[in-house]
C-alpha cells in the first residue's frame, strides 16, 4: 500500500515542554488510524502540525509523497489534506446551505450530496448554524472537513460532547463514507469504543512520543498502553 | 435560498431561481428611488432644505463606506476620514497644482485612495480587534497631520477654496454646487452603491467575505486565502469614502484637514451604528437620522453631542441592530401576512 500521509521527525515545544519530540507517523491510503494516549500526549499538537494550524514547530510533512512542510493551511486544504476540530469550528451566522457551497467553490462540489444526506444536513440547509443543535453544528463541521472529497482526513475528537449513542452513530458513518470514497483518516478521539470500532490501526503517543502503532487488537492488550493510558478502558 | 432545498447541486431551476427574481425586485426598487431623487427637487419648495438633503447624502454614502467595513470585513475603523480627505484634497490640490486636467483629477481622486486601502488592507485588515481599530487611528490622524501642518499642500489648518472648471466631462460645473442638480446627483450615487453592495454581498465573494468575517480560521481550512478578499473590501469601502469626500468638495468648493480628522470618523461610526451595519442601507438611515438629529438638537442645546451620545446608548441598548434592524423586524411578519394571504 502507498503511504498518503507522513510525518517525519515533528517536533514541537511550548517553554521547556516537548509536546511532539520527534514523532514519525506514516498512514497507508485509505487506512484509518486512531491516535490515541493521555491528555498531554501530543495528539491535538500532531494534528494541528499536520494541518498546518500550529506555528514554531519541526520536522518534514509529505501528502502523498509530496513535501507539504512549508504550505499554508489553505494550500494543504487545496491538495487534499483537511481537518475537522475538537470544538465545533464552523460560521455560525451563515446558513448550513450557504457555507457547504462557499467550500464547495474552492474544493469542488464532488460527492457534496452525499455528504449532506450521510451527515442528515439535507433539512437545514435553510438555517443559520447558529440556531441548529450541538449535534448538527458537529456534523456541520465534519462536513465542512469532507466537502471537496479529501485524499487525508484529520480528526480532531469528533465525538466530543456527544451522548455515546450519537458517537456510535458518527462513527459508522464515518467509516462508511471514507471507506466508499477511499479517504486516508488520522483520528483523535478519547471514546474508545468509537476508535476501536472504525480504526483499521492505532498510534499510541505518550509525552510527545510515538509509543506504539499496531493493529488494534495488539494494542489493547499491550501492557505499555494499558499501563500508559487505557487501563480499564479497553473494550 | 429556495423554499426547502435538499441539494446543493441541483441545477437551475431549483436554488438559483431565487436570487434572479430577488435581483429584479432590487433593480426595480433602486429604479423607484432613483426617479424619487429626480423629482425631490421638484416636489420639495425650500432650498435650504434640498442644500440639507444634499449633505445628508453625502453623509450617508460615508457611512455607507464604514457599514461595509463592519458587514463584510468584521472590523470597526477609527480611520475611515483618510479615505474621505484624500477624495477631495486629491482632487483639490491636483487642479489646484494643475498636476491633472480636473476629470483626470476626478478619476485619481477615487482611484488612488482606493488603491492606498487595498495596499494597507494587506497589512492591516487582517489583524483583529482593538489592534486594528488603534492602527486605523494611527493611519487616520497621520494624513491629518500632513494636511494640517504641510502648508504649501493646501494651506494647512486654513484649508483652500477649490475653484470648480466651468465644465466638467462636457458638463456644466455650476449644477455640482446647485443643490436642485446636486441632489438627485448625489441620491443617484448613493443608490447605485446600495446597488451595488446588495449584489456584491449576494455574490459568491460576498458569501466569502462573510465566511471569512465569521470564522477566519475555518475559511482557511476550507481552502481559502483570507488576507486578499479582506483587503478588497477595505479598497471598496475607500473607493465609497473617497466618492463622499469628492462629492463634498465639488459641492462646497473647500477642504480642510478636518475632512480627515478622527472624529468624522468616529461620526461615521456612530451613524452606522444607530442605523445598522449589518443592514447594507442601514448605515445610511443611520447618517441621515443623525444629521437631522444634529440639527434638531443644535438648535435646542450647544450641549448637542451629549444628546447624540445618549442616542448612541439607547439604541446601543434597545436596538443592537439599529433602526435598519427594527425596520426589517416588522417588516418580516408583514411581509409573512402578505405571503400568507397571497397563497
Amino acid at each position: 500500500m502507498s503511504i498518503s500521509l507522513e510525518g517525519r521527525g515533528l517536533h514541537r515545544s511550548f517553554g521547556g515542554f516537548k509536546a511532539l519530540d520527534g514523532v514519525d507517523i506514516a498512514v497507508e491510503a485509505g487506512q484509518i488510524r486512531g491516535l490515541i494516549g493521555p491528555n498531554g500526549a501530543g495528539k491535538s499538537t500532531l494534528i494541528d502540525v499536520l494541518s498546518g494550524r500550529a506555528d514554531n514547530w519541526g520536522g518534514q510533512i509529505y501528502l502523498r509523497g509530496e513535501e507539504v512542510t512549508g504550505l499554508k493551511v489553505h494550500e494543504r486544504r487545496r491538495r487534499g489534506l483537511a481537518r475537522s476540530f475538537q470544538r465545533t469550528n464552523i460560521f455560525p451566522a451563515l446558513a448550513v446551505g450557504t457555507q457547504l457551497t462557499v467550500a464547495a467553490r474552492a474544493l469542488g462540489n464532488e460527492g457534496l450530496d452525499d455528504v449532506v444526506e450521510a451527515l442528515s444536513l439535507g433539512h437545514l440547509l435553510d438555517r443559520p448554524a447558529q440556531q441548529i443543535s450541538y449535534g448538527d453544528q458537529r456534523r456541520l463541521d465534519l462536513a465542512l472537513a469532507l466537502v471537496g472529497r479529501p485524499e487525508v482526513l484529520l480528526l480532531d475528537e469528533p465525538a466530543a460532547g456527544l451522548t455515546v449513542e450519537e458517537s456510535l452513530q458518527l462513527a459508522a458513518i464515518l467509516r462508511d463514507l471514507v471507506k466508499k470514497w477511499g479517504v486516508t483518516v488520522l483520528i483523535v478521539e478519547h471514546d474508545m469504543e468509537v476508535i476501536f470500532s472504525i480504526c483499521d490501526r492505532i498510534t499510541v503517543l505518550h509525552l510527545g512520543k510515538v509509543l506504539v502503532d499496531d493493529l488494534p487488537d495488539a494494542i489493547k492488550t499491550n501492557p505499555e498502553v494499558i499501563s500508559a493510558y487505557l487501563g480499564s478502558q479497553a473494550p | 435560498m429556495s423554499g426547502n432545498p435538499t441539494s446543493l447541486t441541483a441545477p437551475a431551476g431549483g436554488r438559483d431561481s431565487g436570487p434572479l427574481s430577488r435581483n429584479w425586485r432590487l433593480l426595480t426598487a433602486a429604479a423607484v428611488a432613483v426617479a424619487a431623487g429626480i423629482a425631490a427637487p421638484h416636489v420639495i419648495s425650500s432650498v435650504l432644505w434640498i442644500s440639507l438633503l444634499t449633505q445628508a447624502v453625502v453623509d450617508m454614502i460615508f457611512a455607507t463606506s464604514v457599514g461595509l467595513l463592519v458587514r463584510q470585513n468584521g472590523r470597526i475603523s477609527f480611520g475611515q476620514a483618510a479615505f474621505f480627505g484624500l477624495g477631495g484634497y486629491i482632487f483639490a490640490v491636483s487642479i489646484a497644482r494643475e498636476i491633472a486636467t480636473p476629470e483626470l483629477a476626478i478619476i485619481l481622486a477615487v482611484v488612488l485612495p482606493t488603491l492606498i486601502a487595498f495596499l494597507l488592507g494587506l497589512i492591516i485588515a487582517r489583524i483583529p480587534g482593538v489592534a486594528h481599530a488603534m492602527l486605523t487611528l494611527a493611519v487616520g490622524q497621520a494624513f491629518y497631520e500632513v494636511v494640517f501642518k504641510w502648508r504649501e499642500l493646501a494651506n494647512g489648518d486654513d484649508g483652500m477654496s477649490v475653484a470648480l472648471p466651468r465644465t466638467l466631462f462636457g458638463f456644466d460645473s455650476g449644477m455640482l454646487q446647485t443643490p436642485g442638480s446636486m441632489l438627485p446627483i448625489v441620491w443617484t450615487i448613493l443608490v447605485m452603491i446600495l446597488v451595488g453592495f446588495t449584489l456584491m454581498a449576494r455574490s459568491p465573494f460576498g458569501q466569502l467575505t462573510e465566511a471569512i468575517r465569521e470564522n477566519d480560521e475555518r475559511a482557511q481550512f476550507i481552502g481559502y486565502t483570507t488576507t486578499l478578499p479582506r483587503a478588497v473590501i477595505y479598497g471598496a469601502s475607500a473607493f465609497v469614502a473617497a466618492v463622499a469626500g469628492l462629492l463634498q468638495t465639488l459641492y462646497n468648493g473647500y477642504i480642510s484637514p478636518d475632512m480627515f480628522h478622527w472624529s468624522l470618523s468616529g461620526m461615521a461610526l456612530i451613524m452606522a451604528i444607530v442605523g445598522g451595519p449589518k443592514i447594507i442601507w442601514g448605515p445610511a438611515l443611520g447618517a441621515f437620522i443623525l444629521f437631522f438629529f444634529k440639527d434638531v438638537a443644535g438648535d435646542a442645546t450647544e450641549y448637542w453631542p451629549a444628546l447624540v451620545g445618549i442616542m448612541l446608548i439607547v439604541v446601543t441598548l434597545l436596538l443592537p441592530e439599529g433602526f435598519a434592524g427594527l425596520a426589517e423586524r416588522t417588516d418580516v411578519p408583514l411581509r409573512r401576512l402578505r405571503k400568507g394571504r397571497a397563497s
